[in-house]
């Protein structure tokens, strides 16, 4: 996909599975242009795309009656009851007027908003506007639904909340959501699925429990004692020096050891930590994470 | 009473047909044309609307009341045409064109409604021919009732057209000078309202562009000495001339002004007020 002279995604080859996907990538990294792309609203520069079996960019109208949107702007009519708001986009949708009042007041039960649904939403938290727009992307029934950073500005409890109501829609109702976000962590707890984009490029795409989650190698903390400052350097040196890749530089007197044989490491670590006469506070599995696709793309 | 309750409302697959492009262009038409009368808002909304309209059938409705209190006396030139009725109500409609129009699309881009939008079944074309569609109804009430009312009321005082093909023609020739003068008028408010992001600015702009362009006209003809033609680019009363026009009469002004070019300014000022339009919202980022 091309601007001008910039490149927002570049040589995308990319399969969306049923299930929770997680569009994950720092700003600027091009989730933003690859919803738009999704939705229909802008054509590739070249290539394909294919989405629920119609072509965005000439079934574009048919394709967003099947498509639930959720943005990442939290600015909507203040005056506007959350009822009327989510009514009157299912009928744009397509849901015939009588029908859309229920599923409106269906999809904001469903949300947790049942008993605030005459409120304007210019009075509602950003929580409870967050869940709003999830209800309007759902109460036209929708095959698939994009959220773009749905837990924006939410707090921890909210988040949660947030999220499993997410979890929810596509296990319970079996509506396939595409979930773009900045926050690994978030997209780790609650996809199935996850495309990592970076600057435009895929990073990685496929079954989050196979692109994550494998031992790879040990985190090491230390107890930082008194008359031994060196301790750490010594265990890292020490580590290094038996052939195992070490990153030292994450703070607090704790290191990480990389690699696959876990014998070999935890022996390597033992003799470490002895030879260095220092104590360790706490050792557990390093597992792969997201955030480690992003690195290795980078490295 | 029963401690029953519904604990689980569910959430239901919908197996029906959906309404598509037409219904979502339909949808969002009727709810623009409530936010435009201020239905379903609070009362202050209201209020606005409801003096324009009224102000707008106060010339008809005094016709009408003259017209039976002592219609007999109502001859000649006191007995108005009915393509003037468009030229009584003319102030309500430009103040309707300059407060109230901008209201279909400047709240949708400042609200994030657009981007909603762009993602149903609508995109920027058949999104904007709804609001053209909200905009020129509800607007049609304003320039079109009064002249229709006045038919009807000179046709129940027995002084209206003869015979039920001239009646159907006269009302013929008013839907038509209306649908003309709402296109001009939809046109230059929305095209205009489109630049800015603040309604106040949208009112003043479009205010500034009908009264600037009028009176620069004016001047034109009157104190620079340019021939008559130039009246073509009064968009108020350029526009306004197209009523008398299609009656077979002309206005004052215009008099010496063929009708094709009385035509050809009126389109242009549709197609500038298009142009702008269509140009800022093809730019519009949509998500």
């Amino acid at each position: 996909m091309q601007f001008g002279s910039l490149r927002a995604l570049d040589g995308l080859d990319v399969g969306v599975q049923s299930g929770v996907t997680g569009l994950v990538g720092a700003n600027g990294s091009g989730k933003t242009t690859f919803m738009s792309i999704v939705l229909g609203l802008r054509p590739p520069t070249a290539g394909t795309v294919e989405v629920l079996g119609l072509d965005p960019s000439r079934h574009g109208s048919q394709l967003r009656a099947l498509v639930g949107y959720g943005p990442e702007r939290n600015v909507y009519p203040d005056e506007m009851p959350a009822s009327d708001f989510v009514k009157h986009l299912a009928e744009v949708r397509g849901m015939p007027r009588t029908e859309a009042r229920g599923r409106a007041s269906d999809a904001l039960w469903l949300v947790g908003l049942g008993e605030e649904r005459f409120r304007p939403l210019g009075t509602m938290s950003t929580g409870q506007r967050q869940r709003v727009k999830l209800a309007q992307a759902l109460a036209a029934d929708p095959s698939l639904v994009l959220l773009d950073e749905p837990t924006d500005g939410l707090d921890p409890v909210q988040r949660d909340e947030m999220l499993v109501l997410i979890r929810q829609i596509s296990t319970e109702y079996g509506i396939d959501v595409l979930l773009s976000s900045h926050l690994l962590e978030e997209v780790e707890r609650i996809c199935d699925h996850v495309v990592a984009l970076d600057a435009g490029h895929l990073v990685a795409q496929g079954r989050l429990d196979v692109l994550i989650g494998h031992d790879e190698g040990v985190i090491v903390e230390l107890i930082e004692i008194g008359d031994r400052p060196d301790a750490l350097a010594e265990v890292i040196a020490s580590v290094e020096g038996r052939g195992l890749e070490v990153r030292g530089d994450l703070g607090a007197n704790r290191i990480e050891v990389l690699g696959t044989d876990a014998d070999l490491i935890a022996d390597a670590v033992r003799d470490a930590v002895a030879d260095a006469h220092a104590r360790v506070g706490r050792i557990v599995r390093r597992r792969r994470r997201l955030e480690d696709l992003f690195e290795g793309a980078r490295r | 009473m029963s401690d029953a309750q519904i604990l689980d409302r569910g959430y239901r697959r919908f197996e029906g047909s959906r309404s598509g492009l037409s219904g979502a262009v339909r949808s969002v038409a009727w709810h623009t044309t409530r936010s435009i009368l201020g239905l379903g808002r609070k009362a202050r909304h209201k209020v606005f609307p409801i003096i324009v309209l009224v102000v707008s059938f106060v010339p008809a409705i005094v016709f009408m009341a003259l017209t039976v209190l002592i219609g007999d006396l109502l001859e000649g030139d006191l007995r108005p045409e009915y393509w003037e009725m468009f030229g009584f109500s003319f102030a309500a409609t430009i103040v309707f064109v300059a407060l109230v129009a901008p209201e279909a699309i400047v709240r949708d881009r400042r609200d994030g409604m657009f981007a909603l939008y762009m993602s149903t079944p609508l995109a920027r074309p058949s999104y904007l021919l709804a609001k053209v569609l909200a905009v020129m109804a509800t607007m049609a009430l304003i320039v079109v009732g009064p002249p229709v009312l006045f038919l009807i009321g000179y046709t129940f005082q027995s002084l209206g057209p003869e015979s039920v093909l001239d009646w159907i023609s006269v009302m013929g020739r008013i839907l038509l000078a209306g649908l003309a003068i709402c296109t001009v008028y939809t046109a230059v408010s929305l095209g205009v309202s489109s630049l800015t992001d603040r309604r106040a600015f949208a009112s003043i702009a479009v205010v500034f562009v009908l009264l600037g362009a009028s009176i620069s006209a004016r001047l034109l003809v009157d104190q620079a000495g340019f021939s008559d033609t130039w009246r073509i680019l009064d968009p108020i009363n350029g526009t306004l001339e197209i009523a008398p026009r299609l009656f077979g009469d002309r206005g004052d002004e215009f008099g010496d002004i063929s009708t094709w070019l009385v035509v050809l300014g009126s389109s242009a000022w549709t197609a500038f007020g298009a142009a702008l339009l269509v140009g800022r919202y093809r730019k519009l980022a949509a998500v």
